[in-house]
């Protein structure tokens, strides 16, 4: 099946509720009483994150979206990955989509190292018998060893970082969502992740990288998009040379 | 895509029990590691509770323990799934926003997962109930076998309507929480499961306009071999009927609000 992206005029704007906006007595206040609070209501604090943005990504394209903080380059990515809908807008996506979005959320601290992996893998939608053929390859990649009999809140900071990249990493993907280029670990470690991650995007048929690093965008992608303010200031393709 | 997801959220999450019972499971072992009875320190303190509340109520409404025991018993058993349903029910989406904001499952898949490990501990509950019963003595209604079934099934998916329903009310207006929790405490009193409906001669209807009442008395009379009502089988079906299509609606509604309101 062919892998691709669509994004028609996609905007995505967060509800900014403070206390008052999120009680049920403004709400029932506003049947009754109607005009003033219902203004108030109406009028909640919207910050518009994507601005009606389109493009489209076939197969092969490697996407560096740059952008100063808030421009909207992670709202984008969660878009992509289907948490957030577009507020308008349209998107389509076809094709197995894995995000590295925020690697280290999800672990449950109480449970075992062995166990996060299994849970994980039931998220990801793998069956049981799946999950037993991938978990001794997590555990040789992470060099926890009988660590991962441990609950996971005994885990050094480094080492809950290495689990968290083995699981995650650990995936079949067609579309790659990477919230900035992980950097895990120690020196070792870190060369041994840079070589998966180089290996994942390599697989993969569509990467979306958001970055504030401009070298390593153009060391890695064939297209870069400048987002500012939720709007697209500047969309190129380049030729590698490579 | 997206806009086929809300619409087909109730059934694609229904239907992806592997993962909702897995991690169901998992939150019980999580509970209750380390601890050498399990779940089982449920049953025991419900069993205590009704041992306790049976010798004091059966004096005070002067009613004979033998049969008021099993009354309470299977009663309280149940009463206390549906009040942690609905008291969980509020906090579920709420609980799982980190699951929600990183991975893109069906939004009931954390309802089910909820509801599910409340049912878990139900299932603990009624063998041991069904044994105290033997012991007083009191054999069960033969239907039982075709009732009791069926009575849990329409119990398990009402909890995951109510689930989505408070979930998502309360995910938008955080007042829902405390609301309901005062709620589920006053219906405590107002329910049949400490007293029988007879006791309040010409003001029963008071119970009897309870869709709870009838939830907890389509598993309790075949249970404890009283006569089963028809009327009680019409108002828990139709209670769980018109809560299904109300969390069928503000799921297809409000679906894709959800990661924004939590």
């Amino acid at each position: 099946m062919k892998t691709y992206i669509q994004l028609k005029s996609v905007s995505v704007e967060f509800p900014v509720y403070d206390n008052a906006h999120r009680s049920l007595k403004k709400a029932v206040m506003n049947l009754t009483t109607g005009g003033r609070i219902a203004q108030d209501i109406k009028h909640h604090r919207i910050v518009k994150a994507l601005d009606g943005i389109s493009f489209n990504l076939e197969k092969g394209t490697r996407l560096g979206l740059l952008g100063h903080n808030g421009s909207g380059k992670t709202t984008l990515l969660r878009v992509l990955s289907g948490v957030y809908a577009p507020t308008s807008g349209k998107l389509i996506t076809q094709g197995r989509i894995a995000s590295l979005l925020d690697v280290s959320m999800g672990l449950d601290p109480d449970a075992t190292g062995f166990e996060n992996i299994y849970l994980r893998g039931v998220l990801e939608g793998l069956k049981p018998k799946d999950i037993r053929n991938k978990i001794d390859d997590i555990a040789n990649f992470s060099e926890l060893g009988d660590f991962l009999n441990f609950p996971v809140r005994t885990y050094s900071s480094g080492m809950m970082i290495r689990l968290a990249f083995a699981i995650s990493t650990s995936i079949n993907a067609e579309i790659l969502l990477m919230d900035e280029w992980l950097s895990v670990g120690d020196a070792s470690f870190n060369a041994k992740a840079t070589r998966r991650l180089n290996y994942l995007v390599k697989k993969a048929s569509i990467l979306v990288i958001a970055s504030h690093d401009e070298d390593l965008i153009n060391k890695t992608c064939n297209r870069i998009m400048h987002l500012e303010h939720g709007n697209i200031v500047s969309d190129e393709k380049i030729k590698r040379t490579k | 895509m997206t806009q086929l997801l809300a619409k087909n959220d109730v059934k694609k999450g229904l239907s992806a029990y592997t993962i909702w019972s897995i991690l169901g499971w998992h939150d019980i072992r999580q509970r209750y590691r380390r601890s050498i009875l399990g779940p089982f320190w449920f049953t025991l303190s419900t069993a205590l509770l009704v041992i306790v509340l049976g010798f004091l109520y059966s004096t005070l409404l002067k009613v004979d323990i033998k049969t008021y025991l099993p009354f309470l018993g299977v009663g309280l058993v149940v009463w206390q799934f549906i009040s942690t349903v609905i008291n969980e029910g509020t906090t579920v989406l709420i609980g799982s926003q980190t699951l929600i904001k990183q991975i893109n499952l069906p939004i009931t898949v954390h309802v089910c997962r909820e509801v599910w490990r409340n049912f878990i501990i139900l299932l603990h509950s009624l063998p041991t109930l069904i044994l105290m019963l033997l012991l007083f003595g009191i054999w069960p209604h033969w239907s039982i076998f075709l009732l009791l079934p069926l009575g849990l099934l329409l119990l398990f998916l009402n909890g995951i309507w109510i689930g989505i329903i408070l979930g998502i009310l309360s995910a938008r207006f955080r007042d829902i929480t405390p609301i309901v929790t005062n709620l589920t405490q006053i219906a405590f009193f107002l329910t049949p499961v400490m007293w029988s409906p007879e006791i309040l001669e010409s003001r029963a209807w008071v119970a009897l306009w309870n869709p709870l009442y009838h939830s907890i008395e389509v598993i309790r009379a075949p249970l404890i071999g009283s006569p089963i009502l028809l009327e009680s089988w019409i108002w828990s079906l139709a209670f769980c009927v018109v809560n299904g299509f109300i969390a069928q609606w503000l799921m297809k509604r409000y679906r894709n609000r959800i990661a924004y309101w939590i």
